[in-house]
């Protein structure tokens, strides 16, 4: 399992469907005959994980809607993001693809 | 273990369109959710199981079918024969974009979309003891699938009515569908099926979803009364405790739920978005019904809280 910090960018997996509900999110792996439920912070890191911006600015925007610590977000969002690439959700994108993305101007975080 | 394996000495050699050779000329009609469904090519002895098994659903074919399906011969050894003591059945499958292709003891099927959807089944069976269940293991598959078109879903559940709604109990296997079944029977309410059920959207297109009897039951509940369908009342999540207790689900939560209870067609990639989609619309504010976690002890007093919800809730719970 590759490094989750604030410099990895993240994608959902290509056989991945999520459905916001309510507050929640429902997200349905193809390889699993099952759903996951996951919280509002969840959700929001579901739609977030578009695998071009890395999740240092997932903090910027999830800041202007959760009243906390920068520090704080960030280890939760680190955790959590963790947790979805360990079953499956998300995964990181490889430095080429990225390249490819950023029109091969994107340097290292 | 590639598909088919399990139960075909060839499966290679699988049927690659529904064609062959029938048992016989009998055709007929079941009023299933989803139907009416129009089985032909039986044999007289295939009919006459098929009405012994499911009773009133059973007619003859008479009115345009929502679904058809034909029945072929297939060799008893294009069959590997083994000791079935002990073991739990389940039918190997194969989904592709247009297809779903089955095997099991004795049986061969598939499903195609051309593009409506439409059956074959392949057995030995020329109507024999063993006939009835292998009918009834390709029709569930069948009215899985067809659910789906219809905004619906075939649920593992145990359905009960009481207060003149149908409370759907969900859980895994062994979660306690017949325990709770027959703890409802002996409180006086009716059970509808303590394996599985159909949940399809409310007639008009608005109100309450609807459950449907359908006539696959474990031990408990009626095969070949006729069609029955009930308002939803709630549904309900399985957990064994040492005591009773009731607490709500979130609207994603039931989702997942009613997700992981829908055989079949949930671990299809083909067709798993459209059924997520269809719960969706089940769970919608303006008609979805309440959903719990409902702990409960083996004794069997969960109603007397589930009466006093609905008494407390009503029209809330609905």
């Amino acid at each position: 399992m590759a490094t989750i910090d604030p410099g990895t960018v993240l994608r959902r997996r290509s056989d991945v469907r999520f459905r916001v509900v309510d507050d929640e999110a429902v997200v349905l792996r193809q390889s699993a005959a099952e759903v996951m439920v996951v919280n509002e912070l969840g959700a929001r890191i579901l739609d977030l994980a578009d695998g071009r911006r890395p999740l240092a600015e997932w903090i910027d925007a999830l800041l202007a809607d959760y009243d906390v610590e920068r520090d704080a977000l960030l280890a939760d969002v680190l955790a959590f993001a963790g947790e979805l690439a360990a079953s499956g959700v998300l995964e990181p994108v490889p430095e080429p693809a990225l390249d490819a993305v950023a029109g091969g101007k994107r340097s290292a975080p | 273990m590639s598909f088919g394996e399990r139960f075909l000495r060839n499966p290679d050699l699988f049927p690659a369109r529904p064609s062959g050779e029938a048992w016989g000329e009998r055709d007929l009609e079941l009023d299933l959710a989803g139907g009416p469904y129009l089985f032909s090519g039986l044999s007289p002895a295939q009919a006459e199981a098929v009405g012994e098994r499911f009773g009133e659903l059973c007619r003859p074919a008479a009115a345009t079918p929502a679904v058809a399906a034909r029945l072929f011969r297939m060799a008893a050894g294009d069959f590997l024969a083994f000791d079935v003591r002990g073991w739990e059945y389940s039918l190997d499958r194969d989904a592709a974009p247009g297809a779903l292709r089955l095997a099991g003891l004795e049986l061969a099927a598939r499903l195609d979309w051309r593009p409506a959807l439409g059956g074959a089944l392949w057995t030995p069976d020329a109507g024999g003891e063993r006939f009835g269940g292998i009918f009834e293991n390709f029709c569930r598959v069948l009215v899985a699938y067809r659910l789906v078109e219809v905004g619906g879903v075939l649920l593992h559940s145990a359905g009960v009515v009481r207060h003149g709604a149908a409370f759907l109990f969900l859980g895994p296997s062994g979660a306690g569908k017949t325990t709770v079944s027959a703890a409802s029977l002996a409180a006086g309410a009716e059970v509808l099926s303590d394996d599985v059920n159909a949940l399809l959207p409310a007639p008009a297109g608005a109100g309450r979803p609807e459950v449907v009897k359908l006539p696959f039951t474990g031990d408990l509940g009626d095969r070949r009364g006729g069609r029955r369908a009930v308002p939803l009342g709630a549904v309900l999540w399985l957990e064994k405790a040492d005591g009773d207790e009731l607490s709500p689900l979130s609207r994603a939560a039931a989702l997942g739920s009613l997700f992981a209870c829908a055989p079949f067609v949930n671990s299809d990639p083909h067709r798993r978005d459209a059924l997520l989609a269809n719960l969706a619309r089940l769970l919608a504010p303006a008609a979805g019904p309440a959903a719990f976690k409902l702990r409960f002890a083996r004794r069997g007093s969960f109603w007397s809280i589930l009466d006093e919800k609905w008494q407390q809730s009503t029209p809330a719970l609905c």
